[in-house]
């Protein structure tokens, strides 16, 4: 339960960080609030020879709104701030809603949205709903600046798309379209702030009562937070009735990859797949017709 | 029922400034010169013979100024049945070989934590890996491995009881039914990880600073263990972070610290992780529990016939208790005709099973209180008018078992029901409607009779010693370990004195200052035992002063005399009076300057078999389950309970709430996830205790008895409470859905594949 | 290596030299000798370990103490103005027998005032979601969230008076 021995550097850049990255070899880890990556070390999971934290690179931990360009979150930017944020809140209750249903005050206070995204655990409460919204990576390294698109990140528990020496500066979540609506639904044994057992996220659009476009991710039951494509597909161009979010959440359940582990079995998790899945389109559909002008 | 000033009324805790000021030093707060810090080495694997340990390269590591196996210790066992040597089964590390992962192999100590921690890697321990045993059935099957050499049946303890006619009792029986119930483990999970710190003095003793319940069995274990005379080891016991019966054994840090501490001159502490906690730490023993019951028409109860399994893990621990107590709680709360118990524990290659809030009340309980409701709505009677129609009262004998003095069994039934609108809400929830609402009771002993300890001393000790200033110092072995009891005897003692709580000074749980002895904090003893021993000395102190006052005013030999506000005068004649200084002046100089002092003692004589009073009490549970995901949320329970008279109110109200949350976990979410041998949850992450947003409200009532053995009145309001929030929960689940738990604990995933099948 | 960090524990400067390794838990406790700040887990899950940091409740478990250079940090031993005053919050604790074994207390006293700072006057569910990080194992939370609530009225009451 002790931290094992490791160098400590605070760049004060994030082309200083990069520098670092690929001087002190493969093995040396970013850290932004620490909760997870000191987790993992100090059950021995990780032995990290070098740890480079981003907390002071000044301005990193900006939370920005934009009417046309949408919500940036820096990569510092705290779970907690986001939670609480007024913009966010306001065009983004989902996203605030999902930070605040992250662990508990004093790991909120600590930990990253960012952070949450590149341990890239598939249980994480952070990424569906950022999925569902289209959110994309900004990310620095050796070879400049790119973006990707948050559902093209996650390659595998733990396991993401950047590449050696990259880091990722901020997430940009782009404004919400009219008409749509948004939900988060998570499970767990104990209260309603845990590691998840199975979550749903879903943003959709209408057209009058009709179902323009749908995305839908399910985590905790696969490598990485899944795409629900066959429950998008029933839902798509039709009114969301009861039974087609049955049906949605049936498909939903088909197309999960849950396994058994210390949280949940497979057969639970695949049956709250469809319960999720019903409940998250139904309230993002309520949402939706609520935010329509009469 | 007596009037009180001080009993029974809002009293703060003794400690409580303390604690919130962060100034209160717990074991592991606890810093001396020059002091080493020590690690264990525990084993991977299940059931092992040990052929070879080598600590040649953990002892070079400098840093290292000790390295031990179980090789270099005296290899004496212990145990905490020392009435019964047998029973001692465990070493404080290992010798030749280990029976469950976490068993304890090796101990390193060293100028700091993390050399302690490298040197533990640098042991290298060869194994030759043992059939290993996970669950009663295979211990008990032919040819299954053996743990102990001296238990080739893997059944270390069983016990009978039986009475009556049990033949007699089915054959005249109308109902009979017959249910297994299975309960799980769970984990005390007391906040404060075990720490200890020993020191070793020039002369050869040494004193030992422990996060222990028991001051006492440790400072005797520790002796015998350490072939030194119990006088020679002094056991002081800091501020404790709970124990729940957790930290009630001598354990092998204990041992180690003083050990090395000895070896090397130099104090040890050890304190253990979280993780260490969890992965080899003491739990509560699971179960299997089959009985067998027998009903008249009406609703009388004919008989029963229990026969239990405890999965005891590989050491007895304290398992021999609770073998024996499961027994005679399955003889309690209704009149059984007749009775019979076999109860066998049983080892396996798993974490040692011990004592836990409720001590086999808890599964036994369960049980009962589970087969009753089936048995209610099977008979089509009300579950509390078929319990009214059974329950013990005062006077009731256990034949072999007990005696019942006061009980308020039936009065916590009916406060219970009114409180809750059981009849309403019954008729009201439509069984399998997602809303219901199930009762649970208990019953629990107010301290045991019984000796297994072989103490040669009291059961509970106290001395008094009293000021010309008027203030008095309380000294008892009594161990505080968050409960509350320095406050409650205080106040025991504050009452029968006439004084004020900022008049009495107390020191306790430090065997070398307090008097010989107190078997500890462990079956809701202290109160009615330290209670009773406080009395005792107080009152050889008030026939001192009484006899001064009787002198000074020249009083007539037929008055009695009382202690009051400070102060010391006959009845009914205040104006006669001497400050309680005064008095304990005169009774100085009278003696010619010899202070005043007196001891008190208790010790349960003839009381039976189990207890000297029974606490009794109902509990209700209502719920409300998300039928699509199972998930169960208890809306509120309602509680009505006779613990004698309430010495102090929020200690006794605390202690609900607290075993409230235990329970709620124990019957909703906490749980050992074990492959094989190895326990997998070992973090409060995966291990799920209830937070502050998973507990309901909670509605009391407390039943005025006034128990004649108790101090003033006093029973038990400890562990009693942690027994009927599971069947409460189980019986107002199957209200809400129709699913009938008889294995703990209650999961989503049980419910749903329950439901399903409806 | 170690650092040279600087830091400001309950408004008295500290300069200490540590390893990177070292939580500011081990350095509060064992460095400072502010062992009131408890460690009952070690891996963010209990709250005994909290303090506020620049204002904000953190597990000191799991945070670095390099990371705490130049910071406030304010432990349970800073709550009380005085020796002898206690902070409402500690007294509120006190008398609403919210103290059993005391090992979640400074933890919770903590969380407690961080709340209370960002919300004066929390309803019993915000109280509750903001122990949410800290758990009990002798009180059933209870009392704890009553003393919490009549903390917040108190200390409301008193500064309606100061205006
Ligand atoms: C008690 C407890 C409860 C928890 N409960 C939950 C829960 O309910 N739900 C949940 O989803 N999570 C939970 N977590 C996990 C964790 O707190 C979150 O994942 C948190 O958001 C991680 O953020 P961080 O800033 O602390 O990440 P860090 O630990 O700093 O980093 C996590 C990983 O991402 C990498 N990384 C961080 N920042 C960057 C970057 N900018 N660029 C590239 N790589 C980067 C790090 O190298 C590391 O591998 C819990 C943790 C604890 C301790
Ligand atoms: S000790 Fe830090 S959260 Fe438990
Ligand atoms: S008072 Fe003991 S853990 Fe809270």
């Amino acid at each position: 339960m002790r931290l094992s021995k490791f160098d400590f550097h605070a760049p004060k850049t994030i082309s200083e960080a990069i520098e670092l990255l690929q001087s002190k070899g493969p093995d040396a880890r970013l850290m932004a609030g620490g909760t997870d990556l000191l987790m993992k070390m100090k059950h021995g999971a990780v032995k990290p020879p070098c740890l480079i934290s981003l907390k002071s690179v000044p301005g990193l931990n900006a939370i920005r709104f934009d009417e046309s360009a949408g919500l940036t979150i820096g990569a510092t930017a705290l779970l907690s701030e986001v939670a609480e944020h007024p913009d966010i809140l306001r065009h983004y209750p989902t996203v605030a809603q999902a930070a605040r249903a992250t662990a508990n005050v004093q790991v909120r206070n600590m930990g990253t949205v960012v952070g949450n995204l590149c341990n890239a655990s598939p249980a994480a409460d952070n990424p569906p709903i950022h999925m569902a919204m289209r959110a994309v990576v900004l990310i620095e390294g050796p070879g400049g600046k790119r973006e990707l698109p948050l559902d093209e990140f996650f390659r595998g528990p733990g396991v993401t798309a950047l590449l050696p020496a990259e880091i990722v500066t901020g997430l940009r979540v782009p404004r919400m379209p009219v008409n749509a609506g948004t939900a988060y639904h998570s499970l767990s044994a104990r209260g309603k702030l845990d590691c998840n057992a199975v979550g749903a996220a879903v943003m959709l659009t209408l057209k009058g009562k009709i179902c323009e476009d749908v995305r839908l991710f399910i985590s905790a039951c696969g490598p990485t937070p899944l795409r629900g494509r066959k429950a998008e597909e029933m839902v798509r161009g039709k009114e969301l009735t009861e039974e087609i979010a049955a049906k949605a959440g049936a498909e939903a359940a088909e197309e999960s990859l849950p396994i058994t582990d210390l949280r949940a079995s497979a057969d639970y998790r695949t049956e709250m797949v469809a319960v999720l899945t019903r409940r998250v389109l139904k309230e993002a559909c309520q949402m939706a017709l609520t935010s329509q002008p009469a | 029922m007596r009037e009180f000033n001080i009993v029974g009324k809002h009293v703060p805790r003794n400690d409580a400034r303390a604690k919130a000021t962060g100034t209160a030093i717990y074991t592991d707060d606890i810093k001396l010169p020059g002091m080493l810090h020590g690690r264990i080495l525990r084993s991977p694997l299940p059931h092992a013979r040990i052929l070879r340990i080598d600590t040649s390269k953990a002892a070079a590591l400098p840093g290292v100024r000790c390295v031990i196996t179980g090789e270099d210790t005296p290899k004496i066992k212990y145990g905490n049945w020392r009435l019964f040597p047998d029973t001692q089964d465990e070493y404080p590390l290992a010798i030749d070989k280990v029976r469950f992962i976490g068993d304890e192999v090796a101990a390193v100590a060293a100028v700091d934590l993390d050399t302690a921690e490298e040197a533990l890697s640098l042991i290298e321990v060869e194994y030759e890996e043992l059939p290993a045993v996970f669950d009663v059935e295979s211990a008990i099957a032919q040819g299954a491995p053996v743990l102990h050499d001296y238990c080739p049946s893997n059944i270390s303890v069983n016990r009978k009881i039986q009475y009556g006619d049990l033949e007699k009792a089915f054959a005249e029986a109308d109902y009979v039914r017959e249910d297994t119930f299975t309960v799980h483990a769970v984990s005390h999970a007391y906040l404060e990880p075990c720490s200890s710190v020993a020191q070793a003095d020039l002369d050869g003793r040494i004193t030992l600073w422990t996060s222990t319940q028991t001051p006492y069995i440790t400072q005797c274990l520790l002796a015998s263990t350490m072939n030194m005379r119990e006088n020679d080891i002094r056991v002081i016991k800091p501020f404790v972070g709970g124990g729940f019966g957790g930290k009630m054994e001598l354990r092998t840090w204990e041992f180690c610290a003083a050990f090395m501490a000895k070896k090397t001159g130099r104090p040890v502490k050890f304190t253990l992780s979280r993780e260490e906690e969890f992965l080899a730490g003491r739990r509560r023993h699971p179960m299997k529990l089959t009985s067998k019951v027998g009903f008249k028409k009406d609703g009388t109860l004919t008989g029963k016939d229990l026969r239990i399994h405890l999965d005891g893990g590989a050491y007895n621990a304290m398992g021999p208790t609770a073998t024996f107590l499961c027994g005679n709680f399955g003889a309690m709360l209704y009149r059984y005709p007749s009775y019979r118990f076999f109860g066998e524990h049983v080892y396996t290659n798993k974490p040692p099973a011990s004592a836990m809030r409720g001590f086999g009340a808890p599964q036994s309980i369960f049980a009962t209180e589970t087969q009753m409701n089936i048995a209610a709505e099977e008979l089509g009677i009300d579950p509390i008018e078929l319990r009214l129609k059974n329950a013990q009262v005062s006077g009731d004998k256990i034949p072999d078992v007990a005696t019942i003095s006061t009980c308020g069994f039936k009065e916590s039934l009916e406060k219970v029901a009114e409180m809750c609108n059981w009849k309403e809400k019954r008729a009201q929830y439509k069984t399998g409607g997602g809303k219901g609402i199930g009762i649970g009771c208990y019953s629990f002993i107010s301290g045991g009779v019984f000796n297994w300890f072989n103490t040669q001393y009291p059961f509970s000790a106290a001395e008094v010693r009293a000021f010309d200033d008027g203030t008095v110092h309380l000294l008892t072995m009594a161990a505080d370990i968050g409960q509350g009891c320095d406050t409650v005897v205080k106040q025991i003692l504050a009452e029968e004195l006439g004084l004020k709580m900022e008049d009495i000074r107390i020191t306790s749980a430090d065997t070398s200052m307090t008097p010989q002895a107190d078997l500890g904090a462990w079956g809701s003893r202290l109160t009615l035992m330290n209670g009773n021993a406080v009395i005792d000395a107080a009152r050889k102190i008030k026939e001192q002063i009484f006899g001064m006052v009787s002198v000074r005013f020249n009083l007539n030999v037929i008055h009695e005399m009382e202690c009051k506000d400070g102060k010391v005068f006959p009845k009914g004649r205040p104006q006669r009076s001497m400050t309680f200084g005064e008095a304990v002046a005169m009774a100085q100089k009278a003696n010619r300057g010899e202070p005043l002092v007196a001891r008190g003692y208790y010790t349960p004589r003839d009381k039976g078999m189990v207890t000297p009073a029974f606490s009794f009490g109902a509990q209700v549970a209502e719920v409300e389950v998300d039928k699509e995901t199972g998930i169960v949320q208890v809306k509120k329970f309602w509680t009505a309970h006779d613990c004698g008279t309430v010495i102090n109110p929020k200690a006794v109200e605390g202690q609900l709430e607290g075993a409230i949350q235990m329970g709620l976990g124990y019957t909703l979410s906490e749980q050992f996830i074990m492959d094989g041998g190895k326990t997998l949850n070992t973090t409060f992450l995966d291990y799920k205790m209830p937070n502050a947003m998973d507990m309901p409200p909670s509605e009391t009532a407390h039943i005025d008895t006034y128990e004649p053995e108790g101090p003033m009145g006093a029973k038990e309001a400890g562990e009693g409470l942690a027994i009927p929030t599971a069947p409460a929960i189980a019986a107002a689940v199957h209200h809400a859905t129709g699913y009938r738990c008889k294995d703990l604990p209650i999961t989503p995933e049980k419910i749903l594949n329950a439901t399903k099948s409806l | 290596m170690k650092h040279v960090i600087t830091l400001n524990v309950n408004g008295d400067p500290y300069t200490v030299s540590v390893d990177p390794s070292q939580t500011l838990n081990e350095v509060l406790r064992e460095e400072l000798n502010l062992t009131g700040v408890k460690l009952g887990c070690g891996s963010g899950d209990c709250g005994a370990c909290t303090v506020l940091m620049d204002g904000r409740a953190v597990s000191s478990c799991l945070t670095l103490a390099v990371e705490a250079e130049g910071k406030d940090i304010l432990t349970v031993e800073g709550l009380a103005p005085s020796g002898e005053k206690l902070h409402v919050i500690q007294e509120e604790f006190i008398d609403k027998g919210a103290i059993q074994c005391g090992f979640c207390t400074a933890g919770m006293e903590m969380s407690a005032l961080h709340l209370l700072n960002k919300n004066p006057s929390p309803t019993e569910t915000e109280i509750r979601e903001a122990l949410s990080g800290n758990l009990c194992r002798c009180t059933g939370y209870a009392k704890i969230v009553e003393a919490i609530s009549s903390a917040a009225q108190r200390m409301n009451d008193a500064s309606e008076r100061n205006q």
